[in-house]
């Protein structure tokens, strides 16, 4: 449920368009997106905690949280359980 | 008639000279804006569709001036040198150009940290002798800028993390920062100018006396402003403003690693301003 979710704001936030269509769990995000630069992922970061609800703090800038679509949306998962 | 083409040149400020542009309007001006533009890689994300909005305004009537401010563009100084009251400064010589200039009473139009230093200019140049102002155009204001100099630092997190870096802290970055300029972006940062965004909130600058357009940008059709948005908005009539609070569906130039041209947020911004100046 949140694998889609945080697919289609990924989507939205870095204008991915058809492409973001393709991205599955296993689908590399850090180095592998161009468009993923540091202001877009903050932007994404404030984007995740409109949506979710969910604070988000800075210990979870890290790649283990942004390496790939899968390991962030199980990190949503994570925060909106809390 | 066609429309002039922009005039670019120089003007004489303090600590060097200042870039600007001046869309001149097509046939009599009937309304002018001063343009503030945000802060540091939001601005050059912001210049395409900065550009497009001040020729539509043009073309609608309304002159446009652009700035670049102490440290910004092709403005001089460093960055690094740039402090907030310098651009206080920098947007009373340019309002002072552009009223001459026009002819008409300037209005302010501000993206971003751009929008709250417009709002910040208009509160401390309130004295009787100081120039009026007309309107405010606001684009995604900062409404505090606490929180944006947070997310600032969280900029400077990320390039670290993007360029392997483990366990950034925005609390330490905060402490450097008191006394030492840091690196955020690409740009500079000076502990006097991030001092100075953090102690900004919109909320404590008072009631606006002329009227406001305020735009939000929303990343769905029917969503709307944020509540923040909503709430300095709705306290801003309570207590006599005339505040129009409008959400356009549209991306956010300011941050879209792609260049965005914000044909929806332009069309919205020129209607606006062509129905103000017929009142």
């Amino acid at each position: 449920m949140y694998l889609e979710e945080v697919k289609t704001l990924l989507t939205d936030v870095l204008n991915l368009g058809p492409a973001g269509a393709a991205l599955d769990a296993g689908s590399p995000l850090l180095g592998a997106l161009p468009e993923l630069d540091s202001m877009a992922v903050v932007s994404l970061i404030a984007a995740l905690e409109d949506r979710f609800g969910i604070m988000i703090d800075d210990d979870d800038i890290s790649a283990s949280t942004f390496e790939t679509l899968g390991s962030l949306a199980d990190f949503v998962a994570q925060k909106s359980a809390q | 008639m066609t429309l002039a083409p922009a005039e670019n040149f120089f003007l004489p400020g303090a600590h060097g000279r200042r870039y600007c542009l001046y869309h001149p309007a097509r046939g009599a001006a009937r309304a002018a804006l001063l343009y503030v533009a945000p802060f540091g890689e939001e601005m050059n994300r912001t210049r395409r569709a900065a550009a497009l909005q001040a020729r539509a305004l043009a073309d609608a009537g309304c002159a446009v001036l652009q700035m670049d401010l102490y440290g910004c563009g092709d403005s001089d100084g460093e960055f690094g040198a740039a402090r907030w009251d310098i651009w206080l400064q920098d947007l009373a010589l340019a309002h002072a150009w552009l009223a001459e200039r026009s002819g008409c009473a300037v209005g302010l139009w501000g993206v971003r940290l751009g929008a709250l230093l417009a709002l910040d200019y208009v509160r401390s140049h309130e004295s009787a002798a100081a120039l009026p102002v007309a309107r405010l155009v606001l684009w995604q204001p900062v409404l505090r800028g606490a929180t944006y100099l947070n997310q600032l630092l969280r900029v400077r997190l990320a390039a670290d993390m993007l360029a392997g870096a483990e366990g950034g802290d925005s609390r330490r970055l905060r402490d450097a920062l008191r006394t030492d300029t840091q690196e955020i972006g690409g740009y500079a940062l000076a502990p006097q100018l991030a001092d100075a965004i953090e102690a900004l909130d919109a909320a404590g600058l008072g009631v606006p006396a002329a009227p406001v357009h305020w735009f939000e940008v929303t990343a769905a059709a029917d969503r709307p402003p944020a509540p923040p948005a909503v709430q300095l908005a709705a306290a801003w009539r309570a207590a006599g403003a005339a505040v129009h609070l409008q959400a356009v569906h549209d991306q956010p130039c300011w941050a879209t690693p792609e260049i965005a041209e914000c044909a929806p947020l332009r069309a919205a911004t020129t209607a606006a301003l062509a129905e103000a100046v017929h009142d």
